[in-house]
């Protein structure tokens, strides 16, 4: 009984802390149709900042007090200086640019405080234990629950009650209904962002005490605030309330009773939820995110001038190890490897119009196939590549199937949630991956008959798999099939009135995607010899949108330039900077802002203008 | 049997019911026409029959069939093909590929991830077929958006026209036109194999009384008159609430 209450009590503070994330997230989706994915970054900055803060002043108060105001300038100016401009352009570019400052908020806080786990210690005035009825608590937990239920009514008067409210429920209903009644609506966003930030902000310290401060709390706190507003309902605040208590207990007894599944239960109820209300539990509105704006031009299929240009190139492709030191062509192999990966995330896409956020999850599922089997059953690893792209186009129409219920924002952070999941276990599952330390690949399988340590034969063997799958790609989209995806992401309810089962359309993309992103992963084992769970972190997956939209999505000749570039960028510049996730993001925001059809595309409308008359 | 039978069919946004335990019937070969003032629960009426939108009570039944709440794609895989009273085709696509589209996945093989749908001659020569319906001949190559909206217009209806459909609901097919175009389209509609029944809504009377075998007038969702062209010029009660007052 009384570790039943104390459980229930640690599942309302986690509850609590969500909900200070998941209203933020909430309201800001509600009012502007942006789901900021640099939500978490906040919580990690108001916690970083409140704890220097502690160690200037050594009061926890004034900490409390003071670490949300530069964290709310931080976010402010985002919105004003970034966010803005992108109003007119679509939300999906908005959600992009706040996953490319996750990538430096990451980066400066790991510069700024270190990677290690930092405490901050619970304050004086509540260090003391409350012996009420059946068990002792902690009076700090008990002050984060009503903190966070008295911020939950004051938030609730705020918006039922005051102008300013009215004002803010007028716009989740209808945006330019807010602008007739007077309101001014940039600055009612900048105030909403601003808040929302706040509030993350607010959480990350007073979850300080609870938690620990490091570098990844920003993720951590992010997906299951995700998971909630899908569970909730995008855009209701009573959604967010609900969801955040429900979440923070379920996971709470989960870990206590059911340490095995623990990881899965929330997923499970998510699930759950998704099957039987899409629009989650409260939820009034579809998210309505048109597809990426980086998208061009689709190729035609081949004339003579592009057969040519194709043949050339794979000559050049055929002499180049030639010319180069060992290092170097193994580099390029790399970026063979990727480039498939960078191709089978812009089938989804570039061509379907789905923004995954998750696809390191399949590569990672097909790298540890290959691993995994070998390790276990002394598995060739060629047969484990087989089974590697099957295990991940598995994986994919499983994870595919809850995914394409939904749409647009909802996708995104379902495929960011379900990859957190797979890369989860791979951390969890230490025995049989290794977990962080990795998993070396037992033994290195021979390529027809030669030894793949000779840095020419790897060369050729990646070489072969990228040309067969550029060119299996390449019919695919040519194909009927690979039209009806381009007709999806163009018009998908037209694409249903003339009688497509889009649904069944955009799973067969994902798994397809999956499939090939496998068949990367297990490659990339094969490649390296060596796998782990850094491979399907949520970066990874940033990495691999990156390459993409960098060489130009919708296009299959811009994902390998994008994979290029990336990987001969990092190599470059990783050997003297230590900041290389700030240029991943910096780079990110450039792309979005400056080069949406990325670089491909930018070539491909300069020949455009260049023949015209 | 009726081609199509609507059953007391209910359908609300909030409070505002536009669809008020409406029933209606559309024969074989039959050229329907719905007129009504806006926001009269047109638009709506054809997205509950096309799928777009779901009813809270009622049936809807094609060949007897009950095919209420079912999703788009399957009402027109059973032969109802619709056009939409704002252009709503693929705009960065070809006018061809906007065509080929439909026709793929009604007499091809949309599930094909091998053969070129580009290179499919068959294919090429029935585009053509349909362009030419539609007075659109030689335009296959070109971008949609580079279209005007009249000649979108025209794109629609072979769009809709393209799977063969038993029902054709076209949702102001004429709307934005010029009057050379408006007169082609009456031209073409009127040309179309009475195999084809026709359920359109229209505001241009010219239009409505040049097509319709029988008219349906709408009035906050439900029927305020329905009959022959000549009962409902001569109904008093439409008269009044809208022959007189548009245009
Ligand atoms: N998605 C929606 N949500 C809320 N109300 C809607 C929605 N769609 C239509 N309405 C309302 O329902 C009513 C009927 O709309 P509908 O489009 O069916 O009218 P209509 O007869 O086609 O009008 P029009 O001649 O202007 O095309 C209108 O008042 C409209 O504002
Ligand atoms: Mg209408």
């Amino acid at each position: 009984m009384e570790l039943l209450v104390a459980q229930l009590l640690n599942g309302l503070v986690y509850g609590v802390l969500l909900f200070l994330m998941a209203a933020g997230l909430s309201l800001i989706f509600g009012l502007m149709n942006v789901v900021s994915l640099a939500h978490g970054s906040f919580f990690m900055l108001g916690a970083f900042v409140g704890l220097s803060i502690f160690h200037l002043t050594g009061s926890f108060w004034l900490a409390l007090l003071l670490s949300p105001l530069p964290v709310v300038a931080i976010g402010v100016v985002m919105e004003v200086l970034f966010l803005r401009p992108l109003y007119a352009r679509g939300h999906m570019d908005q959600v992009l640019l706040t996953f490319g400052f996750t990538f430096i908020f990451y980066d400066l806080v790991q510069t700024v405080w270190g990677k290690v786990v930092l405490t901050l210690p619970t304050p004086e005035a509540l260090q003391s234990t409350l012996h009420i009825g059946v068990g002792v608590f902690s009076a700090y937990r008990l002050f984060l629950i009503g903190f966070g239920f008295a911020v939950a009514l004051l938030l609730w008067l705020l918006l039922e009650r005051s102008r300013i409210g009215a004002m803010v429920r007028a716009g989740v209903d209808n945006a330019e209904m807010a602008a007739g009644l007077g309101g001014n609506i940039p600055a009612l966003f900048t105030g909403v962002f601003g808040f929302g930030v706040a509030l993350a902000a607010l959480g990350g310290i007073a979850a300080g005490p609870v938690l620990g401060l490091y570098p990844g709390m920003d993720t951590d706190i992010l997906i299951p605030a995700f998971i909630v507003t899908v569970i909730g309902g995008m855009g209701s605040l009573r959604g967010a309330f609900v969801g955040s208590l429900l979440i923070g207990i379920a996971d709470t007894f989960g870990k206590a009773y059911f340490q095995s599944i623990a990881l899965f239960l929330i997923y499970l109820a998510m699930t759950l939820v998704l099957l039987i209300r899409p629009q989650g539990l409260f939820g009034v509105k579809f998210s309505d995110v048109s597809p990426p704006s980086a998208v061009t031009r689709t190729e035609s299929a081949s004339t003579r001038v592009t057969f040519i240009a194709g043949l050339v190139a794979l000559v050049a492709l055929v002499l180049l190890p030639f010319v180069l030191p060992e290092y170097q062509r193994a580099l390029i192999a790399e970026i063979f490897i990727f480039a498939i990966f960078a191709m089978s995330l812009d089938l989804i896409l570039g061509f379907t119009g789905l923004m995954s956020l998750g696809h390191a999850a399949f590569f990672g599922l097909g790298a540890y196939t290959v691993a995994v089997l070998g390790a276990q059953f002394g598995l060739n690893a060629w047969l484990g590549l087989g089974a590697g792209v099957l295990f991940a186009a598995g994986g994919a129409a499983l994870i595919g199937f809850f995914c394409v219920r939904t749409g647009g924002t909802s996708f995104l952070m379902l495929t960011l949630a379900f990859s957190q999941l797979v890369f989860s276990v791979a951390l969890k599952w230490r025995d049989v991956t290794g977990g962080s330390d990795g998993m070396a690949l037992a033994e290195q399988p021979g390529f027809l008959g030669l030894s793949l340590s000779n840095s020419l034969v790897m060369y050729f063997m990646t070489l072969l798999f990228f040309v067969a799958a550029y060119l299996a790609l390449r019919r695919l989209i040519n194909a009927p099939l690979g039209r009806a995806f381009v007709g999806i992401r163009e018009n998908e309810a037209r694409m249903a009135a003339i009688g497509y089962p889009t649904r069944t359309y955009k799973l067969i993309a994902f798994i397809v995607a999956g499939a090939f992103a496998g068949l990367a992963g297990g490659l990339y084992v094969i490649y390296n010899g060596f796998i782990s769970s850094d491979a399907v972190y949520w970066t990874a997956s940033g990495d691999i949108l990156i390459m993409t939209m960098l060489g130009g999505a919708g296009t299959l000749i811009g994902p390998p330039i994008g994979a290029a570039v990336f990987l001969l960028l990092k190599n470059v510049v990783s050997s003297y900077s230590d900041h290389w996730l700030s240029i991943i993001g910096a780079a990110f925001v450039f792309c979005v802002l400056f080069i949406p059809g990325g670089i491909w595309g930018a070539v491909q409308k300069l020949r455009w203008q260049g023949s015209a008359p | 049997m009726n081609l199509l039978e609507i059953d007391h069919l209910t359908c609300a946004f909030g409070k505002l019911v536009v669809t008020d335990n409406l029933s209606l019937s559309i024969g074989e070969g039959e050229r329907h026409v719905i007129i009504g003032p806006n926001g009269a629960g047109k638009t709506s009426l054809i997205n509950q029959i096309g799928g777009q939108l779901k009813p809270s009570a009622g049936r809807i039944l094609l060949h007897g069939r009950d095919v209420t709440g079912q999703s788009p794609s399957r009402i027109s895989r059973l032969g109802v093909a619709r056009t939409f009273q704002r252009n709503n085709l693929f705009q960065n696509l070809s006018v061809a590929e906007n065509l080929q589209l439909a026709l793929t996945v009604r007499f091809g093989n949309p599930l094909d991830f091998f053969s070129v749908a580009a290179r499919d001659q068959a294919l090429a020569a029935r585009v053509r077929q349909l362009l030419q319906l539609v007075h659109l001949d030689g335009w296959d190559g070109r971008i949609v958006r580079t279209l005007s909206y009249g000649e979108q217009r025209q794109l629609e209806v072979a769009v809709a026209l393209a799977s063969e459909p038993k029902l054709l609901l076209l949702d102001e097919p004429t709307s934005g036109m010029s009057p050379t175009e408006t007169a082609r389209m009456i031209e073409l509609i009127a040309a179309l194999p009475r195999t084809l029944s026709v359920l359109m809504i229209e505001h241009d009377m010219t239009v409505v009384f040049s097509i319709a075998d029988r008219i349906t007038v709408l009035y906050y969702g439900q029927i305020l008159a329905s009959g022959l062209p000549d009962d409902i010029r001569a109904d008093p009660r439409v008269r009044e609430v809208y022959l007189g007052m548009v245009h």
